[in-house]
């Protein structure tokens, strides 16, 4: 399947994703986004040598991912994507910082290796939250929280516009690209020197499109506003949920739990 | 040179959210001031679409064996104006961080800066625009393009060096990280820069009113107040919350030159008065020597760039309250 069909694919796969109905998708959007900051504040705010006290973070992914019926595969899809650079900067720790921290079974474990461990752990757990909130929030709900926290119009809009346009843009240039490809069949992609018109004739298509798409919404009457029915109050329950799950969060990172149980259990 | 969450820290990442959300405010105010009807809004919709789409055309960098896609940066600029493009490339970052985990999200704020902010509100004012102040030409958009393209790129991967390195969690060299990151941006920048110039130069030929309006459509002049307060509010606190770490330790000029005749940095107290008003600011010091008190169990770097930030913040606010009782008496006088 060709890059630009897997692109549409993974946007399409993501919003029938939102449609779900779990006690996840059911919570108030400015909720999940809310607690999905936190999260990444608390999970990034650990400094690069404490890796035992990032683990029961993996607690709050898991079970929204389950409750969420989120699958998997996206997941681990999304994690390759981001991995490379970070691994690449982890290995670096790995080379540079040798110095041992503690033995295990006579093995020395070096700094290194335990920022390793702890840039590895951050990139999976901030790539889940990340994923959670997107796969149960519905772009809709996101721009409808972004009105209430009372970001302009003009960003709302181009947010939006963009998001819908990405397919039919993405479409057109496949169309392009193909026509392209066909005509050229021993060129492995598009010649530098032919980037030139090919991109600018989407430019000028893209253009007049916007001018088609202008006059469409002035006949339905826009008015450089997003006009929106009701304005969701955060509901008792989400606020016990919010509290709730955000006092958990905060006594996580406040508190080593795994140092704790490990007192515990020696 | 999309950054992620793992890599951040949370004052840099907070910093960085600060000066975008500003940039994007001043971008949207001038929006509204320049633009007198609403057509930029599907225009700019439509073209965060199409950077989408063009990112997805790699091109091979010549001697490394990479590739790489196109930023957009300088040429949204040049086809919408500064304003409209940064807001278009902010919208398009956002759905990359969101839907194809491109960029972590509260990595956001660097990200915007570093490939929107830089290009759209430095290179292209202060490269691309006024090389074309003097007349379009195909040569000239050549040079103005490659140039704002290239700088514009060297700035934005310098910025993910510094920004990474000041969050420490890398342990990554600086010096082996820029010699990693610049040569390679040099490399992508030439040839982004070359397309750019190659579609601005096909857009020129054809729709030339396209640019014109564009270039047209940006002044720079009359620098706003709120602008500069904005940009003095940012700086401090990046100097307050970054710089505060490296503050050095030493005692500085008074307590050196105290210590020098006294052999002590800080002198006791030797009336009642002195130590009943010493017992007071104990209780009400918030942050006693610069850091937050141990109940927060914070890391010692996190607590001196917090009690940086709050202290300038806290001096910036008294310097305005004054300001503006000063405003008020004068104003008081002028009606009497």
């Amino acid at each position: 399947m060709s890059d630009f069909k897997k692109s549409i694919l993974q946007i399409t796969t993501l919003e029938e994703l939102t449609q779900k109905k779990t006690p996840v998708h059911r919570l108030q959007p400015s909720v999940k986004l809310l607690i999905t900051v936190i999260y990444l504040i608390a999970v990034i705010s650990y400094s690069p040598y404490q890796v035992s006290g990032l683990i029961p973070f993996i607690f709050y992914p898991i079970i929204l991912m389950t409750l969420g019926e989120i699958p998997f595969k996206p997941l681990f899809q999304r994690i390759l994507i981001a991995l490379p650079f970070t691994l690449f900067t982890g290995i670096s720790n790995l080379i540079f910082n040798k110095e041992i921290t503690l033995y295990v079974m006579n093995i020395g474990i070096t700094e290194g290796m335990v920022s390793f461990c702890s840039i590895l752990l951050k990139t999976i757990l901030t790539v889940m939250a990340v994923l959670i909130l997107i796969s149960t929030t519905s772009i809709n709900d996101l721009v409808y929280v972004m009105i209430g926290f009372r970001i302009p119009s003009i960003i709302v809009i181009q947010i939006m516009m963009t998001y819908r346009y990405i397919n039919v843009l993405i479409g057109e240039i496949s169309v392009m690209y193909h026509a392209y490809i066909l005509r050229a069949p021993k060129e492995k992609g598009i010649k530098l020197k032919d980037m030139g018109p090919f991109l600018g004739q989407l430019i000028i298509r893209s253009f007049d499109r916007a001018d088609r798409i202008y006059n469409a919404m002035k006949c339905r009457g826009f008015e450089g506003d997003i006009l929106y029915a009701r304005k969701e109050m955060i509901s008792t329950k989400s606020w016990i949920y919010i509290v709730t799950v955000g006092c958990l969060l905060i006594l996580m990172r406040l508190v080593n739990i795994s140092e704790e149980i490990g007192k515990l259990l020696m | 040179m999309h950054m992620s969450d793992a890599l951040l820290s949370v004052a840099v990442g907070g910093t960085m959210t600060a000066v975008s959300t500003g940039a994007i405010g001043f971008s949207i105010k001038k929006i509204k001031k320049i633009e007198i009807d609403d057509k930029k809004i599907p225009m700019m919709g439509v073209m965060g679409a199409f950077i989408f789409a063009a990112q997805m055309i790699n091109f091979i960098i010549p001697v490394t064996g990479s590739s790489g896609h196109i930023g957009g940066g300088i040429l949204l600029a040049a086809l919408l104006g500064p304003f409209p493009a940064l807001i278009t490339l902010a919208s398009v970052l956002l759905i990359q961080c969101l839907f194809f985990a491109d960029g972590g999200l509260l990595a956001l704020g660097c990200n915007i800066f570093n490939m929107g902010v830089i290009p759209c509100l430095i290179a292209y004012p202060l490269i691309y625009k006024p090389i074309l102040k003097k007349g379009m030409t195909p040569k000239r958009i050549t040079i103005a393009s490659v140039l704002a393209v290239i700088v514009g790129l060297q700035l934005g991967s310098f910025s993910v060096v510094l920004e990474t390195i000041a969050s420490g969690i890398t342990e990554l060299p600086f010096t082996a990280f820029v010699s990693l990151m610049q040569p390679i941006h040099l490399a992508i920048g030439a040839v982004e820069g070359t397309i750019t110039a190659a579609v601005i130069c096909f857009i020129y030929n054809i729709r030339k009113e396209i640019l014109d309006s564009a270039l047209k459509g940006s002044p720079m002049r009359n620098v706003s107040i709120r602008k500069v307060l904005v940009i003095l509010l940012v700086a401090t606190i990046f100097i307050g919350g970054f710089l505060s770490i490296y503050a050095s330790s030493n005692p500085d000029g008074l307590e050196w030159s105290i210590k020098g005749v006294t052999g002590t940095t800080e002198l006791a107290a030797d009336s009642s008065v002195h130590s009943a008003a010493d017992s007071l600011q104990d209780k009400t010091a918030i942050l006693p020597d610069y850091n937050l008190k141990d109940k927060l169990q914070v890391d010692n770097v996190v607590g001196t760039s917090i009690s940086g930030m709050v202290g300038a913040l806290f001096t910036l606010t008294l310097a305005g309250l004054i300001g503006v009782i000063i405003l008020i008496f004068k104003k008081k006088k002028h009606y009497r």
